[in-house]
């Protein structure tokens, strides 16, 4: 059970607190209503190159790291399609050094040239390390347009390719923190060994005269529901072909998304799991086999994913997985199964709200996404699934209409 | 409200250090158990001498190791995965190159079942030729997969001459081994398990009846010592170019063969690293990536296993700036050994550090790590609380003896994996 207490200040920054006397620590999370779905089609990876930018000094302060690390503390950020997350760790009674640090680059940064300059090298560099320099790593770079025609998950949060980056200009970069980065459009949660009052005083001093910005109202146009199966082939030189099968489904939000994840779990998660044991072990076509969920908060998509075996032709290798779904829909699951990754969800659970900044973090992904009081709902949204739930779930979603398919084939 | 001004902090405190109970099991075996946890997790180790050091050949002891619930005679590596997913229990094999063990998480009303799940496994564990083909294939993929990344081509090629081919730390696994291995290599290696005395690592509220369980297992496992294998490094000095057709990035490894945690430099030598490379605020961070934008990330370690320990200066930087990072990265080892760390930056660092224990030492689980950190590395107890005084004295002359003394550029290994 995660515990909060709530308050909002005048400007329309929503904070949070979450108490915890067995940490000597404080977490300091600030997360933004504001992800790569938010670009332009000819801008794109700007949100992510712009939390890059958060930590090149701020109005007053000229370096974020040293005073933070002075105090003892340790920060990172991370963006996603739909939100950027900033968080701090440092000893508790140290919290004041994070809220002076974080309030200052809310209420407006230094915008220096030479941080954009260098930036825009680190992040053409990530690119490379991460989507170029890596065998099979430019999948979603290439995957993500066949599935997405009109919404900008249509890209990936690097960006759709490096020249992107490279145009950057400071112009662009004032316009998007005036856009996105104000109190209205943020959440700040404050978890650890620090007591509400304190909190709220401190926050107050901090942020109370970071003027309110005009609200960012989002106006994506959904992706059309997909009426054709979509195929791509592409080459290169890879150890082994591979198979990426995409399925749109409801996005994170949706009463879908806990479906979809239980039978993912009864699909790929471990080795008792169905597709492991008939297409890994038993009648071996691939040497992996996975399936996850994007669990975008605008769309959803089921994904199952594979390295074919050397004497394994595509044809056949996607007819087995075909195989499997036929064999799910008209067999079902039995309550053996079900209960099985149910229990296996439950311990996962508590392993991960054992740490602070895991549920900070939650806390803060479930604020932003207007679902804060369901948060200790989960488990009562998973145990209510039925194999019925599943079944139609499957029917409904695996369907060649539904499909976008990406082969790589070795070279 | 003057925003310029920061306002006042503290020092990190130095922790009270938990230490866990120990309770002796059968056989001589111990048992470090935490009780104090909040909710209902429970996290037990069970650690052997049994890394890769060990081996004979290539890949058998992390093959055993994978393989050592994988099938009996009784029941087949399905219907073991099976038992324990229906628990909700999740195995973790662990191994590297001194020990290897088996990790069980679950929930308290359900550990003493995964337990005895394991017991029934590993008690009776066959290797199943069909497990060993399968893991054979899969390992073979992954490997295949991994020689395509210079920080893979990188890592390995380091780690051949850091320690010497001829030594066990030293030895890498190519392709071919992979077809080398048979079912009596992981048999015989499987005995290792079996008569060799683990230690056993708790973390979370179980009852009396629990730890009576495993002091029933212990009984069943056998005393027996082995033998230490032959680990007389020699690391190769200079310069040696791994080629990799097309490669857009480089991967940089730069390093010497250095000491474990009994040294006496190594609290001093911690610091130093931090400084020049041990966090984000690092001189390597703040040169490289931040004031160049080269990479995407450095950063430099000292690395500790049993019976050796190196320094390393690890990074991916765009091809063409790859000779420019590598004089960077000596430039700033060499400014280390000329001038001395201003009191600004060493009072950062040390904070830094002291902050960095609190992070390292927060919950039952990381409280445990810290423990085995002791216990593996055969550590006094006061280990932490003398790094904590050793961070708090160590003066700027120090360090640059230190760095004088350990970071002799023509000492150095360097490794460089690209299209260069």
């Amino acid at each position: 059970m995660i515990t909060y207490q709530t308050f909002t200040l005048k400007n329309g920054l929503k904070v949070i607190h979450h108490h915890d006397k067995t940490t000597p620590m404080v977490v300091v999370n600030t997360i933004y209503n504001v992800g790569a779905r938010d670009e332009t089609p000819h801008k794109t990876g700007f949100a992510h190159l712009f939390e890059h930018l958060m930590f090149g000094g701020s109005k007053h302060i000229k370096n974020y790291d040293t005073p933070l690390q002075l105090a003892g503390g340790e920060c990172n950020a991370f963006t996603n399609n739909d939100i950027t997350n900033y968080y701090n760790t440092l000893p508790a009674q140290n919290l004041e050094t994070a809220l002076w640090l974080e309030s200052d680059r809310m209420l407006e940064l230094a915008f220096t040239q030479k941080s954009l300059d260098v930036q825009r090298q680190v992040v053409i560099e990530e690119f490379k390390q991460r989507y170029l320099n890596q065998p099979y790593g430019d999948v979603w770079l290439k995957f993500r347009p066949l599935i997405y025609k009109q919404h900008p998950y249509q890209w990936p949060t690097i960006g759709k390719n490096i020249d992107h980056i490279a145009n950057a200009t400071m112009q662009n970069v004032k316009a998007f923190f005036y856009k996105h980065y104000g109190p209205q459009n943020a959440t700040l949660v404050i978890g650890g060994n620090v007591e509400f009052d304190t909190v709220k005083n401190l926050v107050q001093k901090w942020y109370n005269d970071i003027p309110s910005r005009e609200k960012y109202i989002r106006n994506i146009p959904a992706e059309p529901k997909q009426t054709e199966e979509r195929r791509l082939t592409i080459e290169r030189e890879v150890p082994n072909n591979a198979l990426y099968m995409a399925f749109r489904m409801g996005n994170r939000l949706t009463p879908e998304h806990y479906a979809g994840d239980l039978l993912s779990d009864i699909l790929s998660g471990g080795k008792s799991s169905r597709l492991y044991l008939e297409l890994v072990k038993n009648n071996p076509m691939f040497s992996n086999l996975s399936t996850f969920l994007t669990a975008g908060w605008e769309d959803g998509l089921f994904i199952i994913s594979g390295h074919l075996l050397p004497n394994i032709t595509f044809k056949k290798a996607e007819q087995a997985i075909w195989n499997q779904i036929r064999k799910l829909i008209e067999q079902s699951i039995d309550k053996t199964e079900l209960t099985k990754v149910k229990n296996k969800f439950e311990t996962a659970k508590a392993f991960q709200e054992q740490n602070l900044l895991n549920r900070v973090m939650n806390i803060a992904m479930y604020d932003q996404m207007g679902q804060l009081d369901e948060i200790n709902n989960e488990r009562q949204k998973y145990d209510l699934i039925s194999a019925n739930d599943l079944i139609n779930f499957a029917k409904k979603t695996f369907v060649k209409t539904n499909v976008s398919i990406l082969t790589i084939k070795a070279k | 409200m003057n925003r310029t001004i920061a306002p006042k902090y503290t020092k990190a405190q130095s922790l009270d250090i938990e230490f866990p109970h120990k309770i002796e099991l059968s056989n001589g075996i111990s048992l470090y158990h935490l009780s104090e946890v909040q909710d209902d997790t429970v996290k037990l180790d069970i650690v052997w001498d049994a890394g890769s050091k060990y081996q004979e050949k290539p890949l058998v002891a992390s093959f055993t190791n994978k393989l050592l619930l994988a099938g009996t005679t009784d029941l087949n590596a399905q219907q073991i995965s099976e038992k324990f997913d229906f628990l909700g229990g999740y195995i973790a094999h662990d191994i590297d190159k001194d020990q290897a063990g088996v990790t069980l998480y679950g929930l308290n009303d359900k550990i003493s079942d995964i337990f005895n799940v394991f017991n029934e496994a590993f008690a009776d564990a066959v290797f199943p030729e069909t497990e060993i083909e399968k893991l054979v294939e899969i390992k073979k993929n992954n490997y295949k997969v991994s020689q395509e990344k210079v920080s893979t081509l990188c890592h390995k090629e380091f780690n051949k001459h850091i320690f010497g081919t001829q030594t066990a730390y030293g030895r890498v696994a190519e392709l071919k081994d992979f077809d080398n291995l048979n079912i009596n290599d992981l048999k015989n290696y499987y005995q290792y398990y079996l008569n060799t005395k683990p230690v056993l690592f708790l973390v979370g509220k179980v009852s009396n009846q629990f730890i009576e369980q495993l002091n029933n297992w212990t009984k069943t496992i056998g005393q027996k010592k082995i033998s230490l294998p032959n680990q007389a490094f020699i690391q190769k000095q200079g310069k040696v170019v791994i080629h990799k057709k097309d490669a857009i990035q480089s991967a940089i490894r730069i390093g010497k063969l250095l000491f474990t945690k009994t040294h006496p430099d190594y609290y001093k030598f911690q610091v130093l690293n931090t400084i020049l490379g041990g966090y984000f605020g690092s001189r390597l961070m703040a040169n490289i990536r931040e004031d160049k934008g080269y990479t995407y990330g450095i950063g430099s370690g000292l690395s500790v296993l049993e019976d050796a320990g190196y320094f390393f200066v690890s990074t991916e930087v765009a091809k063409d700036v790859t000779d420019l990072t590598i004089k960077e990265i000596y430039n700033e080892i060499e400014k280390l050994q000329t001038q001395l760390v201003s009191d600004q930056e060493l009072e950062k660092v040390k904070n830094y550090l002291l902050g960095e224990f609190l992070r390292q030492s927060d919950g039952p689980i990381a409280i445990m790590e810290n423990y085995k950190n002791i216990y593996f590395n055969n550590l006094s107890e006061n280990y932490y609380s003398d790094f904590i005084k050793a961070v708090h004295s160590v003066t700027p002359k120090q360090l640059q003896d230190i760095a004088i003394k350990h970071l002799n550029k023509n000492t150095m290994l360097e490794v460089v994996a690209g299209n260069v």
